[in-house]
């Protein structure tokens, strides 16, 4: 079987270089572990607040704000560091309480709470949580404030009567409930959804990087010499093919088994999830060997493959999940699926949160062979062409 | 020098020639920016929207209050008036997105029910109940509409005890839906003041246009450097040093097209990002520091790579793999600040973290702030390249 020997003989010189081990076994699990670490955990967006004093009245604000669902909320030392924490995304937004925030309300003066956010759009949503904690706890202040306006008597008197009136009337109170189905993302554990991101980025990344070998071995005369053997040219064609897609199959493997065994993710289905593997692994396959044939620069193939790699996979959802990108925009969404990536992360995804079976994701694989299809057979009548002369 | 100009020169023509310096060094990081911008760009026109169901069984004053002033107020929030309960808990009971939903079906982040008799119950002294029905798929925005919820009903609850306040001290009974409003007209003695202008962030368009034209600048400045390798294998090196020029003008003249390629790269994304996806890369003096720092800190790493490489390809291969990770541990990809922690301290360990950190701190528009992230950059190129020249220099002998 010489398409064998020739495959052989090409992953034993790409498995030789350290660089090739670099990046088809360990780049992609190290980004899958900063990814992962940089979800953190919690989904809920992080609210800070910052304080000059520990008085009464501030404690009993972050109290507030603490109990505000949707929201994490944590103490952040200083107003500079949150700020800083709110620009470099840690946090979502921070409330900063000025220094003497008890005694300046105590002696009839008025108070500002400084509310810091990522973006002017997000004021709105976050200023009214935090205005809503304010109001709950400036209700004996106003009071005070009123029927001292009035005339009804001191701001101490009031705020004692106050105080009573408070404790005895029942307040106007809010039950709140939850219905619906939660976002179809917020089922995936922190890990899941950058593994299947990363599993085909890297799948189609190495395997068209792998261009370059072709156009290497065109480059240095090797096909040349094997077609003065008795070597006909679908047989170096399915020789070269067969070492792409063995590549892509060991760091497809090693990515799924890997990724469940350190960071314990969910792939749904083991069959669902391997050939999915496989049928993106022939699409990749087709992909470099079209690459190969049209590219004969293997520099070029680099750089090109690099950019092809990373761009279709941005374009294709596996940097930022298909959900968010519909949600974003329904063009980006369309473009989305003219990437076989789009194809391939949808019947990923389908195993894990709508626990599917082969048969369910057979659509999405037909059309991922559909495009190897294609792009094998233009990869052939144009490889046939080019690899003798 | 003017060996070293020589050798630049020539090297500069040479890759004017092959196509495949415009390619790693323009055409990959303008297209990855133009893809990154297509993809982000709505998410820099996203503006909060919520939409909450209203069942006003009630159709009192003081629940009208609420949905004609309070929410019909707010920015962003749509109300859809229903007439029963099951009507808004229908608009809540479906899929929507978390971020303020706009589907084909009508659907609620939140339902927002008042019940019959609320505007005279809150008048009165009995127990009032607002009740509120959050889509557990919008989570924040569901939060969001509770927050305003109670953020009424605490000034209710506020009127009441002002309003009973006022009638204990004076011992008689008021007009207390007029002694009511007078209550929320006065102004709360705390208030919250909107202080984001202060924030320095880069917009996701500008993020990914310069992380993208970071990240291949290593490897753009590999082919001048590595270059040294590739004329010592075909023995063009030996011809160089047998003629009358001196080790340091040939590192100088590799190290010098080095440097023009990356500078040139850097530009044309620079100005080409700025008018194709309206990057704002920040004031263009500032912005040319950390370019050049860049650079130095570039050709250091590369300079370190080849002295320690056998061959060009070696120096490539490990010159990618390095590129990757610091490209991908600055955040040139993701914004690992986000992370927090070691991963968001981890990225100044790479030239890459300190040139974005160092666009972001552009947004002040105050040009001091760039001197630490070019410093840092400047050190981390002249470190590496030290070790590497000495390295080359050693290996340049006939």
């Amino acid at each position: 079987m010489k398409p064998l020997s020739i495959a052989r003989v090409n992953l034993v010189r790409f498995f030789r270089t350290r660089s090739a081990v670099f990046s088809v076994f360990l780049l992609p699990m190290l980004i899958v572990l900063l990814l992962g670490a940089m979800q953190g955990g919690a989904s809920n967006p992080k609210l800070g607040y910052v304080s000059a004093g520990e008085d009464t009245f501030t404690l009993e604000l972050f109290a507030i704000l603490d109990g505000v669902d949707g929201f994490e909320v944590l103490e952040i030392e200083d107003e500079a560091s949150a700020i800083r924490q709110v620009e470099r995304g840690g946090l979502r937004a921070a409330v900063i309480v000025p220094a003497g925030f008890e005694s300046t309300l105590r002696s009839g003066g008025d108070v500002e709470i400084g509310l810091v956010t990522r973006a002017e759009q997000e004021v709105q949503g976050i200023g009214d949580v935090v205005n809503a904690a304010i109001t709950r706890q400036s209700i004996l202040l106003r009071t005070a404030r009123f029927a001292t306006q009035k005339g009804a008597g001191t701001f101490d008197e009031a705020l004692a009567v106050g105080e009573v009136a408070q404790e005895t009337l029942p307040p106007v109170s809010v039950v709140a409930t939850m219905a619906g189905e939660p976002f179809v993302l917020a089922g995936l554990g922190r890990f899941d959804i950058y593994a299947q991101g990363m599993l085909i980025l890297f799948i189609f990344l190495t395997t068209l990087n792998g261009a370059s070998h072709l156009i290497q071995a065109r480059q240095l005369g090797v096909t040349r010499r094997m077609y003065s053997t008795p070597t006909p040219v679908r047989t170096m064609l399915a020789g070269e093919a067969l070492s792409r897609f063995s590549i892509a199959i060991i760091q497809g493997g090693f990515i799924f088994i890997g990724t469940s065994l350190i960071f314990g993710v969910d792939w749904g289905s083991p069959i669902g999830a391997t050939l999915t593997i496989i049928a993106f692994a022939l699409v990749s396959t087709s992909g470099a060997m079209l690459l190969g044939a049209l590219v004969s620069n293997d520099q070029q193939a680099g750089g090109i493959s690099t950019a092809l790699g990373l761009g279709l996979a941005a374009l294709g959802g596996c940097m930022f999940p298909l959900a968010v990108l519909e949600m974003l925009s329904d063009t980006v969404y369309r473009v989305a699926h003219v990437t076989p990536h789009a194809w391939a992360l949808e019947a990923l995804q389908a195993l894990v949160t709508e626990d599917a079976g082969v048969a369910d994701i057979a659509g999405f694989l037909l059309i991922l062979v559909g495009y190897a299809v294609v792009l094998g057979l233009l990869a052939t009548w144009r490889l046939r062409k080019v690899l003798v002369r | 020098m003017g060996a070293a100009w020589t050798i630049a020169r020539k090297d500069l023509k040479q890759r004017l020639r092959d196509r495949s310096a415009y390619i790693v060094g323009i055409v990959a990081p303008l297209g990855l920016a133009l893809v990154f911008g297509f993809v982000l760009n709505p998410l820099s026109d996203f503006e909060f929207n919520a939409t909450y169901a209203v069942a006003d069984l009630d159709g009192g004053p003081v629940s009208r209050l609420f949905v004609d002033t309070v929410l019909a107020n707010a920015e962003g929030i749509k109300v859809i008036e229903v007439a029963s309960t099951d009507e808004a808990e229908a608009l809540v009971d479906t899929e929507v997105s978390p971020l303020g939903g706009a589907g084909d079906t009508e659907t609620a982040d939140a339902a927002i029910i008042f019940p019959i008799g609320f505007s005279d119950d809150v008048q009165s002294e009995r127990p009032v109940t607002i009740q509120v029905i959050g889509n557990q798929g919008s989570e924040t925005n569901a939060g969001i509409a509770v927050a305003l919820v109670e953020g009424y009903a605490s000034e209710l609850t506020s009127v009441r005890v002002a309003v009973a306040t006022v009638e204990n001290l004076v011992q008689e009974e008021v007009d207390r839906l007029a002694m009511g409003v007078e209550v929320l007209q006065t102004p709360n003695p705390v208030t919250l003041r909107d202080d984001t202008a202060s924030t320095k962030q880069l917009d996701g368009v500008t993020f990914y246009a310069a992380g993208m034209a970071i990240f291949f600048l290593f490897f753009t400045v590999q082919s001048g450097i590595t270059g040294i390798l590739e004329e010592r294998r075909t023995g063009t090196l030996a011809r160089l040093l047998s003629s009358p020029i001196t080790r340091s003008s040939v590192l100088a003249g590799k190290l010098l097209s080095s440097f023009v390629i990356g500078l040139v790269s850097m530009t044309v994304l620079f100005v080409a990002t700025t008018y194709a996806v309206d990057a704002d890369w920040g004031p263009p003096a500032g912005v040319a520091l950390l370019i050049l720092a860049a650079i130095v800190s570039a050709l250091g790493l590369v300079s370190l790579l080849a002295g320690f490489a056998r061959s060009a390809e070696q120096a490539a291969a490990t010159g990618s793999m390095v590129g990757m990770v610091l490209g991908f541990l600055g955040g040139t990809f993701f914004d690992v600040s986000q992370a927090g922690g070691l991963l968001a301290s981890l990225r100044f360990a790479s030239p890459h973290g300190w040139f974005m950190q160092g666009l972001a701190d552009l947004r002040s528009d105050d040009l001091g702030v760039v001197v630490a992230p070019v410093l840092a950059m400047v050190a981390f190129g002249v470190v590496t390249g030290a070790i590497g020249v000495a390295r080359l220099r050693k290996g340049l002998r006939p």
